[in-house]
């Protein structure tokens, strides 16, 4: 097979802008879950709330929560600034007003039913689930506690009960789930006595905060908290100062926490998958390693006992020729001698002779 | 070595005397000064004067002017010790009108910014020497070293705009015995002179724009606009006015900052008891029309749309300048705004100009501004902003004609049609008799948890009527007996017998009426806000209204 030159250019470069646009193609597409259609949301609208707790004191009652140490008639709580905890599924916070400093803006908190929920997302036993209603429930039969949960919410909702020993839970509000499915209204929306929340379709809520910020484009801040933060949730707020100043974050963008986490969380079954392999494989070298290296070593040792051997039996060799040598050397010194004496003895017997 | 010893003490005793004393005469100093820095004052002026060189090497200089001028006048001196004459440029009627008054150069020791070594040496040479000076005569004094004036300061500006209004002009215009040529002058582009034209006579900021270097569109070929800011020519010619008048010893106007700047001075100033009108021959009453004649098809008042008497003599009373709707001119509005816009006009059409709600300059907009009061805000702020009005409220300016007044428009005669329909106008507010109004409404919605609770629905009516009973123009808007009841009984025609609140409201979101509350929400939504609105203190809390049961 023969390619030309201006062939093989060709396919690369297809291949080079494949690669460079396939991911954007992604990025681009317009596909964005919404939401279950028809799914439920409560519209909080801030500009009317009036701070009267009755919303507090409904989702107290409807949850069979522990009472509180002051009762809910009692307003001088909303002074200090709180968060939902283990007994409390909702609160209601007072914020100056930075429009009307005479009149404060007060603002309930729950959990706002994310349309892609970052707890359900970083729960590993999928204890959490959306469910086509717009809530967010809770499953506590597969909770293993491990709290990931209260972790990844951006609005730091979940609550653990730390002071139960055997069973603790994690607690967050409902959406009055159960209510919803008889046809009943979250307890709070119910209790609302100026109707500073909406209960209905999220999609006729949005039609309806819409409507609100057209009609009077002074009152509010031309945005709907919650359309699109995380994602969109399906609590939604309207309110008439930054939501920034009444403790609302103003950073968490609008991707949905799967798609924030999924490109990572997708590494974990390959890791668990390829674990063992690499593992073995690991040993596997590891093992080879020792053995040439034993085998090495033995080599060594009995070279360097070899060499040993040879130098020492030399060794030997010279000394013993040494020996022998001087051995010899002093028998023929001594024999030398003994001749000399011989000699001199033999000489004086002559002289002796002659004398 | 016990020398060297010695001789490192002594130097660090000196030291520490020279610390101390350097200290303490500093503190003694600005004992006074720095008293004053933690306050909001209106005499705060930013030396920042070598940015327009370029850049600044050292923190701009906050300024107290007023501290000043007291420490002067305690020595006698006057502006002269820091400001330099400059003569007035442009001759004319009003150079002799203010002749002997000696213009003041706004600018420290100088007529010009020349450059920027000479400028700040005239700052350095000029404040320190003074200083100096007054140190040796043992005077409280300012600071000479350079972080002493270069640093931040934790003064607040607290200067108000100033401005003339009605009340001021008359005082003004009393005081200088109707001259009104000592203040008022346009430019004479034949002759290059100010003069003065009577019966001509403007706004300031006409001519004196805030920034002379944002000239509008509309006025970009005007001859009259001034080089001088409204800024540099008020403080030109009030305070050179002023300090002349002090010098006669006669009743001034202020020279100081504050004089003008400090809102509790303006609180202070004199208000004449009744104000005379303005002499300028501004009509009593107007016949606004397009002033596009439309040839006559024998239909009456051959116009599209009837033309609205204005009362231009009750809208004197009740604004405090003629630049609230003369924004540019006091020509009429048609002149600029034509019927389908124009560059003089700033492509703001005539209809627009009546209009447009959402600024004060058209007659609508300004009517809405009004509705903020918390007289009128209780029904008005439910009122959608920007909404269609309906074709009765066009009527209310755009009124019908009688046959006389029809006699009126064939003829010609604009004034005498204009005061016809002026005169056939009521202001008075109206309602229906007491005994047609309902004195208690009792709701029982929520007596589950507490008592009925009682609408004193009578006292609301009553209370409604009085609060905009000594209001004209609300009087004219509310001649209709059932246009009060209007503010809580809406989207229903106007009725004696209007339809209860839950003929409508009733189990709360309904999914075919999405924008209509529940009947509990319609009621604390309406009640709540309209208090609020009218910062009614009273009822307080869920008990003021809903007795425990």
């Amino acid at each position: 097979m023969s390619v030309s030159r201006r062939k093989f250019l060709a396919w690369m470069g297809g291949a080079g802008l494949s690669t460079a646009f396939g991911t954007k193609a992604y990025a681009a597409s317009n596909k964005q879950f919404k939401g279950y259609p028809d799914t439920m949301g409560v519209l909080h609208d801030t500009t009317l709330c009036v701070g009267c707790r009755s919303c507090e004191d409904a989702c107290n009652k409807v949850n069979n929560l522990p009472q509180p140490e002051k009762p809910f008639k009692e307003l001088s709580v909303l002074d200090k600034t709180r968060r939902t905890d283990s007994k409390t599924f909702t609160v209601v916070n007072k914020y100056d007003n930075s429009k009307e400093p005479k009149n404060p803006v007060f603002r309930k908190i729950q959990c706002n039913h994310c349309l892609e929920p970052a707890c359900a997302s970083a729960c590993f036993v999928n204890a959490f689930k959306k469910t086509k209603e717009g809530a967010v429930v809770y499953d506590a039969s597969v909770c293993v506690g491990c709290r990931y949960c209260m972790v990844a919410c951006p609005f730091n909702i979940p609550a653990y009960e730390y002071d139960k020993v055997l069973d603790p839970k994690v607690v967050k509000c409902t959406m009055c789930h159960p209510r919803l499915l008889e046809g009943k209204l979250p307890g709070c929306v119910e209790a609302c006595p100026v109707e500073a929340l909406t209960f209905g379709k999220r999609e006729d809520l949005l039609k309806i905060a819409r409507e609100r910020i057209r009609k009077y484009p002074e009152k509010y801040v031309n945005h709907i908290y919650g359309e699109n933060e995380m994602g969109g949730t399906s609590w939604l707020y309207l309110t008439g100062v930054a939501p920034e100043e009444i403790g609302m974050r103003e950073d968490l963008g609008i991707t949905p926490a799967p798609n924030l986490t999924s490109g990572a969380l997708a590494v974990v079954p390959m890791v668990a998958g390829l674990w063992p392999v690499f593992l073995t494989g690991a040993y596997a070298i590891s093992k080879r390693k020792e053995k040439i290296a034993a085998e090495e070593q033995a080599e060594a040792v009995s070279k360097a006992v070899a060499e040993t051997n040879t130098a020492a039996e030399e060794k030997l060799a010279k000394a013993l020729e040494k020996a022998a040598k001087e051995k010899e050397a002093a028998i023929q010194k001594e024999v030398k001698k003994a001749l000399e004496e011989a000699a001199a003895k033999a000489q004086e017997e002559d002289k002796e002779e002659d004398a | 070595m016990v020398k060297g010893k010695m001789k490192f003490r002594w130097v660090g005793i000196l030291i520490i005397i020279f610390l101390i004393s350097t200290y303490c005469i500093g503190a003694q100093v600005f004992a006074k000064l720095s008293k004053d820095e933690s306050k909001s004052r209106a005499d705060v002026i930013t030396i920042d004067t070598l940015k327009v060189f370029g850049y600044l090497e050292k923190p701009e200089v906050t300024f107290l002017h007023d501290v000043h001028t007291d420490a002067l006048e305690k020595q006698g001196k006057d502006c002269l010790a820091c400001h330099l004459p400059k003569s007035n440029s442009i001759p004319g009627v009003f150079k002799e009108a203010v002749a002997g008054i000696d213009p003041l150069s706004p600018k420290f020791k100088r007529l010009e910014d020349t450059a920027r070594k000479e400028v700040m040496d005239i700052y350095h040479k000029f404040c320190i020497d003074c200083h100096n000076d007054m140190g040796a005569q043992k005077l409280e004094t300012g600071p000479v070293t350079c972080g002493e004036c270069h640093k931040e300061s934790k003064t607040v500006s607290s200067r108000q705009p100033a401005g003339m209004d009605k009340n001021l002009h008359f005082r003004h215009s009393k005081a200088r015995e109707k001259k009104c040529e000592q203040c008022h002058h346009e430019f004479n582009e034949e002759k290059k002179e100010l003069v003065y034209v009577k019966e001509k006579e403007g706004s300031c900021r006409y001519c004196h724009l805030e920034n002379p270097k944002e000239i509008p569109v509309y006025a970009k070929d005007s001859a009259q606009i001034s080089k001088l800011s409204m800024k540099e020519a008020s403080h030109l010619d009030c305070i050179s006015c002023h300090r002349k008048t002090i010098a006669k010893e006669m009743d001034a106007g202020p020279v100081k900052c504050s004089g003008c700047h400090d809102a509790e001075m303006q609180a202070k100033f004199k208000k004449a008891e009744t104000i005379e009108r303005m002499e300028r021959k501004q009509p009593d009453v107007v016949l606004v029309s397009t002033g596009d004649k439309l040839p006559d098809d024998g239909r009456l008042g051959n116009v599209r749309m009837n033309a609205v008497a204005y009362n231009h003599k009750s809208h004197e009373e009740s604004n405090d300048t003629c630049r609230v709707c003369h924004h540019a001119s006091l020509d009429k509005c048609s002149k600029c705004h034509t019927l389908s816009g124009s560059k003089d006009g700033d492509y703001v059409k005539l209809e627009k100009a009546f209009h447009q709600i959402g600024t004060d300059k058209s007659c609508l907009g300004c009517h809405e501004l009004n509705q903020q009061d918390p007289k009128c805000s209780g029904c008005h702020v439910f009122m959608e902003k920007g909404r269609k009005q309906a074709d009765e409220s066009c009527l209310k300016c755009h009124e019908n004609l009688t046959p006389d007044m029809m006699n009126l428009v064939k003829s010609g005669d604009n004034t005498a049609l204009a005061e016809k329909m002026m005169k056939a106008r009521s202001t008075a507010s109206e309602t229906y008799p007491d005994d047609d109004i309902p004195e208690k409404v009792v709701i029982k919605d929520m007596m589950d948890k507490y008592q009925a609770a009682e609408l004193p629905h009578r006292k609301i009516v009553n209370t409604l009527m009085k609060n905009i009973s000594d209001n004209k123009m609300a009087g004219y808007f509310h001649r209709d007996k059932g246009t009060i009841c209007q503010g809580c009984h809406h989207n229903s025609p106007v009725s004696t017998k209007p339809p209860k609140c839950s003929s409508c409201h009733g189990k709360p979101f309904d999914e075919n009426e999405l924008l209509r509350p529940g009947l509990m929400g319609a009621y604390h939504q309406q009640c709540m806000t309209c208090h609020k609105e009218m910062k009614l203190e009273k009822p307080a809390g869920c008990t003021g209204c809903h007795k425990e049961k």
